[in-house]
């Protein structure tokens, strides 16, 4: 047992293994909150779809209790053992309650099981190739529409860091100094995807809708790009892991309630940190292709859009890529205008100063949360806002999202020479 | 970075972009001619970033291949381009090709042998020939920290924009900030003749694609 763990200490005391290890441990954890994520936010958006549209939603997939036999019959249910157990009258409140759960009939999932039995249901389902399609790169288009939301996970900070006996932690896969600008390259590659996906299925709807793409997310980029200059411009750095700590020690970007935020200065650059969060956030639904500017998969005037010829697990992917891309959007956004992983208020030092793996673990979780809550406004507004047409979509991101930018950037120019 | 690889790294990338860009040339079918060139952009853009110019990559990834190309990909799909026929006027074609080549790597290489690096026989040839090692020959856009010493102590001709700035080894990584301060203040004017180049091609886009209404 020793020599294990003195092997161990040793390979973690070579900073190239400590350093390979410590990446591939949090490679892991990224990615599979990355697609935990994915499978959550398809069910979130269908639980809040059917809330706002006044009907149940899923609610009905879960593991129904008949199957365990050995639970007994439907009228020795465990729910009414356990309840009798506990001393609770069977139609007393607690007992309603619980019938109103629909605990009496199946474990309670909420409806969670959906997204997976979809999973599970893509899986099995008939693989068609149309005879006429461009074999090659109709296979290779979901992939490269999956492929760059994952990847562009790797510069969002998830928490601090950690001082280890054997170095440093940073809690971030690539601590990069371009931190913004590899999301919008990396995350800009997959329209080569719709592209490639319209184009190769070689019909006529797919490829009005990967040209549809196309010319709408090569427009939002420019956008996107114009829109988060003002926010980096007082921050002073591209490196996303430093904008969340300084906003952990002085305010967050759109809330500096604390440290140095508290000052007049401050408040004044909020009202273009404003501006640029709502042309951003714009951007970044216009980006990951929903509603209301889903133009490129309009089902009213082009069938299914550039997926319409795809099938089964290729279809699961561009699906799965579409969310993917939503909660990479929503991660950016949290990170540099809601204050990433901090805590707010000061607690972040004090949590840090008492263990630090507490306060990492704290950090997640907050970051998580907000991330959810990011989440659940991008499907909220989905459900709420009707689609725009083609030409008002175009319209907006030329002729009032880029000169508004550019005046924006003016703006906080003029407002930080003022104040220096 | 390890220098040895480092260059290794290099000529990898290297060899790479070169391959890629001979398929955008050999393969028939024009979309897959573009995707090529994506291709080589993104190795050209993976040796930046082996130079430690990171942000010189992604701007290259996200100006060339994330919209310049698309937009490329967008017009050949758009026209239904089909593959082109190679036999006519290949002698001449292949003349002029050959010319305007041969004058572009002219003016490169003349470019590459007066930069800083090369002065003084260490030009990248003699240092392949010597050995791979890259501190002999610190590219003139590198950040790192071992090359900045020789950089410093080495003056190009002012053609080339002179001495070099001294990097400091700890500020690696602020290539964004170094490369808007010499853009801004060093090379300014340039930059201001550039962008009234690109406005003149903007103004002439927008005059060619305009339809005149005649009502």
């Amino acid at each position: 047992m020793d020599t294990i763990l003195k092997w161990c200490s040793d390979v973690l005391s070579n900073p190239t293994w400590f350093y390979l290890l410590t990446t591939i441990a949090k490679l892991v954890l990224v990615f599979a909150v990355i697609l935990a994520f994915v499978v959550l936010s398809v069910w979130i958006e269908r639980r809040v779809a059917g809330w706002i549209q006044d009907r149940p939603g899923p609610n009905r997939a879960g593991l129904p209790l008949f199957l365990f036999r050995r639970f007994g019959s439907k009228e020795e249910q465990p729910l009414k053992k356990l309840l009798l157990y506990l001393g609770c009258p069977p139609d007393g409140l607690i007992a309603r309650l619980c019938r109103w759960l629909r605990l009496d009939r199946e474990v309670p999932t909420f409806g969670l099981m959906q997204p997976c039995l979809d999973g599970g249901k893509l899986f099995l389902k008939q693989e068609i190739t149309p005879s006429y399609v461009r074999k090659l790169y109709f296979i290779l288009a979901p992939m490269l529409v999956l492929g760059p939301p994952l990847v562009s996970a790797a510069v969002i900070p998830f928490a601090s860091w950690v001082q280890t006996p054997f170095g440093e932690i940073n809690m971030c896969v690539a601590n990069l100094n371009i931190g913004p600008l590899w999301v919008f390259a990396v995350s800009g590659l997959s329209v080569y995807g719709l592209t490639l996906a319209g184009w190769s299925s070689n019909s006529k709807y797919p490829f009005l809708g990967g040209l549809r793409a196309t010319a709408q997310l090569i427009s939002y980029e420019v956008a996107m790009g114009l829109s988060v200059i003002p926010l980096l411009m007082m921050f002073g750095t591209l490196n996303l892991q430093e904008i969340v700590q300084s906003q952990a020690q002085n305010g967050w970007t759109l809330l500096p309630f604390w440290g140095e935020g508290l000052s007049v200065q401050r408040w004044i650059l909020c009202v273009p940190m404003l501006i640029s969060f709502i042309m951003f956030a714009t951007c970044i639904f216009a980006e990951a292709n929903r509603t209301p500017f889903d133009m490129a998969e309009c089902e009213t005037d082009l069938v299914g859009g550039y997926h319409t010829e795809y099938s089964s697990m290729k279809f699961a992917s561009f699906f799965m890529g579409e969310y993917a891309a939503m909660v990479i959007g929503s991660a950016l956004v949290v990170t540099l205008f809601l204050g990433g992983w901090s805590i707010g208020f000061g607690i972040d030092e004090a949590l840090a100063s008492y263990n630090e793996w507490l306060a990492v673990l704290c950090q997640l979780v907050i970051f998580l949360f907000k991330l959810l809550a990011f989440i659940f406004f991008f499907v909220w507004v989905r459900w709420t806002l009707p689609r725009f047409r083609w030409d008002q979509v175009m319209k907006l991101c030329w002729l009032v999202f880029v000169e508004l930018a550019v005046l924006n950037i003016a703006l906080t120019a003029v407002i930080m020479y003022f104040i220096h | 970075m390890n220098p040895a690889i480092s260059a290794l790294l290099f000529y990898l990338f290297a060899l790479a972009a070169l391959v890629s860009a001979i398929g955008v040339i050999v393969l028939r079918n024009p979309v897959s001619s573009a995707l090529s060139l994506a291709l080589c952009f993104g190795f050209v853009a993976a040796i930046f970033f082996n130079m430690g110019a990171a942000f010189l990559g992604i701007t290259q990834i996200i100006v060339y291949a994330g919209a310049i190309l698309v937009l490329f990909l967008f017009i050949i799909m758009m026209l239904d381009v089909k593959s082109e026929d190679h036999t006519s006027g290949l002698l001449r074609h292949s003349v002029v090709g050959v010319l305007v080549a041969g004058m572009l790597a002219g003016m490169i290489s003349s470019a590459a042998l007066r930069l800083p690096g090369a002065v003084g026989g260490s030009c990248p040839w003699h240092a392949f020939t010597e050995s791979l090692c890259s501190e002999l020959c610190p590219a003139a856009a590198s950040t790192d920290p071992s090359a900045s010493e020789l950089q410093a102590s080495i003056s190009a001709p002012a053609p080339y924009g002179g001495a070099l700035p001294t990097l400091d080894p700890a500020k690696r990584g602020a290539d964004a900030k170094l490369l808007g301060q010499n853009l801004f203040s060093h090379y300014n004017l340039t930059l201001v003749i550039l962008g009234f180049a690109l406005l003149a091609g903007c103004v002439g886009a927008v005059s060619v694609g305009r339809r005149l209404r005649r009502d």
